[in-house]
């Protein structure tokens, strides 16, 4: 029995950019018990919402709700606005909707397996994965204009076509991106180093997942095929060749590898989406007010994200309501880290990926 | 003098996020990357106050975050600057006016550079963070005046002042 001591971890600590509050009760460097604080970065943005912004503006404010799947978040409000009011969106538009949002998903994987490579002590690996990375960024820097909170997807469409020459330069690029991806991949599923490190760690049972409910990467990792690309068609990707990746480890490893290989899938779907690419507009007028209620599930890249909407015929809606993947997740991870040696936090922690502005809001 | 020559080479960062949407964060991580390459100007990510010379805060000021960030700002060792980065952290941005923010970090704590953008652009951080490597260099030359023996004069003169007064109530006047 040795004496037990109280380590808080954060709120401002250096493996994490957010501010976020465990506070560990160990014994013997085992963990004992877990206090999960959340609340740092909450801003209120659903009051806003519902009394500050129009309906139409909205979009664009809840895109800041998270800098990394801004898109995600756009997306569901919008689809959420369209089937309220029965809007018909076209065809390309739905393509280029695809087309950012695999970028997207792309970019916040990389940086999650970068960042996962940094806790564990391989710099050069992390610094390997941000080069390839700037890729990616490039890439949503030609299509969309900036790099990150891109207001791209809009009411009835989207606000930017594709020119002939981006595509062109856009398929250069991404043959490039492929090779250095598959690069990376590689290195990660087969170092030997890393494998030491992270198989084993923080594993999540099926019948875990399944009672507590986890989504995105770490429940695909345990075994548990859920994703909401395949289950609710918000966006055409049956069409685009999309395939689900399941693993069954449910380890830190695994999870690293359920994202690597999703980042290979969606950019083998962005080919298809580059080649399938249909003519036509890439916006409708939007006429009339909400009325009545929608919900929308996506499949942000951290897991579903459900929003809520219900308008009364008038500019400024009467509920949002946004429930986000790591608010999901945080129950696992504190089952997870009772009875965890201390020296694993960090590494598990990142390997959920979590992102607190989303969370808190 | 020695310190002063390597707080010139090297200053450390220190990175706080006062309830920002990611976006800025995640731009400094680009910056510290490869191909932005912060470091070159010898400049070292650190998560600790007491050895940092640059702050960079991103985000509204949240109420909880507030405490921690005046506490961190207190913690560091003068000569510090703090860079504010993006919109949110200049003024408020998009959350301005929302209840649970205090728009900008300027109304808690001094701000040397701001950053414009959402999110900022790399290229903008890195101007914003060598601006204040020259605000530093300005920040440290001011240290070198001498405060203390100023005070220290005063301080004194203040104590014959008092010995004064002492010996008159002694002598019962
Ligand atoms: S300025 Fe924009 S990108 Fe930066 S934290 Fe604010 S909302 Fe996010």
């Amino acid at each position: 029995m040795g004496k037990k001591i109280t380590i808080p971890f954060g709120s401002q600590h250096v493996a994490l950019p957010e501010p976020i509050r465990f506070v560990f009760q160990t014994e013997n460097e085992k963990i004992v018990d877990v206090d999960v604080d959340v609340g740092y970065v909450h801003r209120g943005i659903e009051k806003a919402c519902m009394t500050k912004f129009k309906y139409m503006q909205v979009g664009y404010v809840v895109a800041r709700v998270c800098g990394l799947c801004a898109i995600s978040h756009t997306l569901a409000y919008v689809t959420a606005v369209e089937r309220l009011m029965g809007i018909e969106v076209p065809k390309r538009a739905l393509y280029l909707r695809i087309l950012v949002s695999e970028l997207d998903r792309i970019h916040s994987h990389l940086l999650a397996m970068g960042h996962l490579a940094e806790v564990a002590g391989y710099e050069n690996l992390f610094m390997h994965t941000f080069r390839d990375r700037e890729l990616v960024m490039e890439l949503q820097e030609l299509v969309t204009g900036n790099r990150i909170q891109f207001d791209y997807a809009c009411i009835g469409g989207v606000n930017r076509d594709l020119t002939p020459e981006v595509e062109k330069e856009l398929r250069e690029k991404l043959k490039t991106l492929k090779e250095k991806v598959l690069w990376l991949k590689d290195v990660y599923e087969n170092d030997y180093s890393i494998k030491y490190r992270w198989k084993g760690v923080g594993v999540i049972t099926k019948e875990m997942a399944k009672e507590l409910n986890v989504v995105g990467p770490p429940a695909r990792a345990s075994g548990l095929a859920t994703d909401v690309r395949n289950e609710f068609d918000y966006l055409p990707f049956k069409e685009v060749g999309y395939r689900m990746v399941v693993r069954d480890e449910g380890d830190v490893y695994a999870r690293n590898m359920v994202r690597a290989e999703e980042t290979v899938n969606s950019i083998e779907m962005l080919f298809n989406v580059l080649d399938g690419m249909p003519e036509g507009d890439i916006k409708v007028n939007v006429k009339g007010l909400p009325e009545g209620e929608s919900f929308v599930r996506i499949e942000a890249p951290r897991g579903e994200l459900f929003y809520y909407v219900r308008g009364n015929k008038k500019m400024v809606l009467e509920r949002l309501r946004i429930r986000v993947p790591t608010f999901a997740n945080i129950p696992v991870m504190r089952e997870l880290f009772v009875g965890m040696e201390y020296a694993d936090v960090p590494a598990v922690v990142i390997s959920f990926d979590p992102c607190l502005s989303c969370t808190a809001r | 003098m020695k310190l002063n020559g390597f707080r010139k080479k090297s200053p450390w960062i220190l990175h706080y996020n006062t309830g920002s949407c990611n976006g800025c964060d995640v731009e400094i991580l680009a910056c510290l990357g490869p191909k932005y390459d912060l470091e070159r100007f010898g400049i070292l990510n650190r998560g600790n106050p007491k050895q940092s010379d640059i702050l960079l805060v991103t985000g509204p000021v949240t109420k909880r975050t507030r405490d921690r960030l005046i506490r961190l700002y207190m913690e560091m060792p003068e000569p510090k600057v703090v860079v504010a980065i993006g919109a949110c952290a200049c003024s408020g941005g998009v959350f301005r006016g929302m209840y649970n923010v205090g728009n900008g970090v300027n109304n808690f704590i001094p701000v040397d550079v701001y950053v414009p953008g959402c999110a900022a652009r790399p290229e903008s951080i890195i101007d914003g963070v060598v601006k204040a490597l020259e605000i530093l260099e300005k920040k440290k030359k001011d240290m070198e005046l001498p405060h203390r023996c100023k005070e220290l004069k005063r301080e004194s003169s203040r104590r014959k002042l008092l010995a004064e007064c002492t010996r008159r109530y002694h002598e019962g006047r």
